[in-house]
């Protein structure tokens, strides 16, 4: 299943990217998420390129990480976007009996595909180099409610086991002959219900058994929570430059933008 | 049904966390109202990730098959942890799958959470409006309404958020006449998560009642 081939999200490293403060990293990058967001001219999508590129190639992932997880995320904005230069637009620029292409409609195309993949990019950049405690954690500090944290950290914490489980399950059915011999819809449908009835019933009982066991330790005692503790050794300074850099970039992008669109 | 980074202006993107922001604040204000708000974390966050995980299940319809949302049916399971829960589903998809995205996340949560909340409300209204039916014929109207309005609210505002965001460059007749077909498309989805719904209503009552009535 894909969550179980995309557990490794935080590749380790010492790049100025892992170093850089967890909170400036994780303001700045948003900023520039945004920034990249409101860019409306194809001519500007080679520059944030430059910038999104440049912070990739500072975080010194490898690029085995950014095209494995690149293409289910693409597989959606194809289909999004897939068929605008086929219905917009007025400039037709190749046609075939009734299919003709659109000078417009590609470039609005272009100009979406091309954001959705420099934010994605940028969203690998910051989750590549951050663990995701110290996301959390990180979150938390900029005025977070406890329980939302305490809640994303059990959902993550049990994701992989819930999963695991399914899986099982799962094998457990097909070897009682599920989707061997032909059945009716209405038993296969019984199957599935039964499936993800006993899902959400054997995570409700293990719930019960978690709580009393973060009661036993303390839990909900003088508004103790489960702190989120950063990774031992991340983040170990805090570049100024690369914050400077990015929030510069970001600023670029939105005057550049703006001159567009007064000229 | 995530609308993933790179769609929507950033200015929408912006008010969808703001409204994403206000929703929350509320949400959390109701949960600290109740007795032991702590209690019920590690049941909202486990069912939470069981509903992540679950909702890969994909069920046939001849000649292909679906995948289902949910969202009704984790609001008429867990209230007001049904927002928080589709928030941080959505934060771990973007996350782990790259799927919907984090400028959309704020967008992607009102898109799916307040479908949510409504129908738990729906199905909270079992109580009072279903008085005149058998406990069984009100929970299984109301299980399908809450199953139904959930994915059917979902669709309603993705449809209305890509409409006021096409470039204008786009036939507009052409535009509205394939929004309108894949409207009429999602109808038969809402109907079978509305069924889905139900199924699965009937199997907590059957094994595990205490689920319905928290």
């Amino acid at each position: 299943m894909a969550i179980a081939l995309h557990a490794d999200v935080f590749i380790p490293g010492d790049s100025p990217l892992h170093r850089w403060a967890v909170r400036p990293k994780l303001l700045s990058l948003l900023t520039l998420m945004f920034a990249i967001s409101l860019v409306r001219h194809l001519l500007l999508l080679p520059w944030v390129f430059g910038v999104v590129g440049g912070l990739y190639l500072a975080s010194r992932l490898p690029l085995q990480y950014l095209l494995r997880r690149l293409p289910y995320p693409g597989v959606f904005i194809v289909a999004m976007v897939g068929l605008l230069p086929w219905v917009s637009g007025e400039t037709v620029i190749w046609q075939w009996s009734f299919l003709a292409l659109h000078l417009e409609g590609l470039q609005t195309a272009t100009l979406i595909a091309g954001r959705f993949l420099a934010i994605l990019i940028t969203g690998f950049v910051l989750l590549g180099t951050t663990p995701f405690l110290d996301l959390l954690a990180a979150l938390r500090s900029l005025g977070l409610s406890p329980l939302l944290t305490d809640m994303t950290l059990l959902t993550y914490r049990y994701l992989f086991n819930i999963a695991a489980q399914l899986a099982t399950m799962r094998q457990a059915m097909r070897l009682r002959g599920h989707g061997l011999r032909r059945q009716t819809l209405q038993r296969q449908w019984g199957w599935l219900v039964a499936l993800f009835g006993s899902l959400l019933l054997r995570s409700y009982e293990r719930s019960q058994r978690v709580y009393q066991a973060m009661r036993l330790r303390g839990y909900g005692q003088q508004g103790q929570g489960l702190s989120p503790t950063p990774a031992a050794g991340s983040a170990r300074a805090a570049p100024a430059p690369m914050t400077v850099l990015t929030l510069l970039s970001a600023f670029s992008f939105v005057i550049a933008e703006w001159i567009f669109l007064a000229s | 049904m995530h609308i993933p980074d790179g769609i929507l202006p950033a200015p929408v993107c912006v008010a969808g966390y703001a409204i994403a922001g206000g929703v929350t604040w509320l949400a959390l204000k109701r949960i600290n109202q109740t007795v032991d708000p702590q209690a019920e974390v590690p049941k909202a966050a486990l069912l939470a990730a069981a509903f992540f995980v679950g909702s890969s299940i994909s069920l046939p319809v001849p000649p292909a098959s679906v995948h289902l949302v949910l969202n009704g049916l984790l609001g008429a399971l867990l209230g007001w942890y049904a927002w928080l829960a589709i928030l941080i589903g959505l934060l771990l998809q973007a996350i782990l799958l790259g799927h919907g995205g984090l400028t959309t996340l704020g967008v992607d949560a009102v898109m799916m959470g307040v479908p949510a909340l409504i129908a738990a409300r729906v199905f909270q209204l079992r109580h009072r409006l279903g008085k005149p039916l058998s406990p069984k014929r009100s929970l299984a109207v109301f299980s399908f309404l809450a199953g139904a309005i959930g994915v059917g609210l979902a669709a309603l505002i993705f449809f209305t958020l890509i409409i006021f965001t096409l470039p204008s460059t786009l036939d507009r007749s052409a535009e509205q006449g394939f929004l309108t077909a894949l409207m009429v498309a999602h109808i038969p989805l809402i109907f079978l998560e509305g069924v889905f719904t139900t199924l699965l209503c009937f199997f907590l009552l059957r094994i595990k009642p205490e689920l319905l009535e928290s």
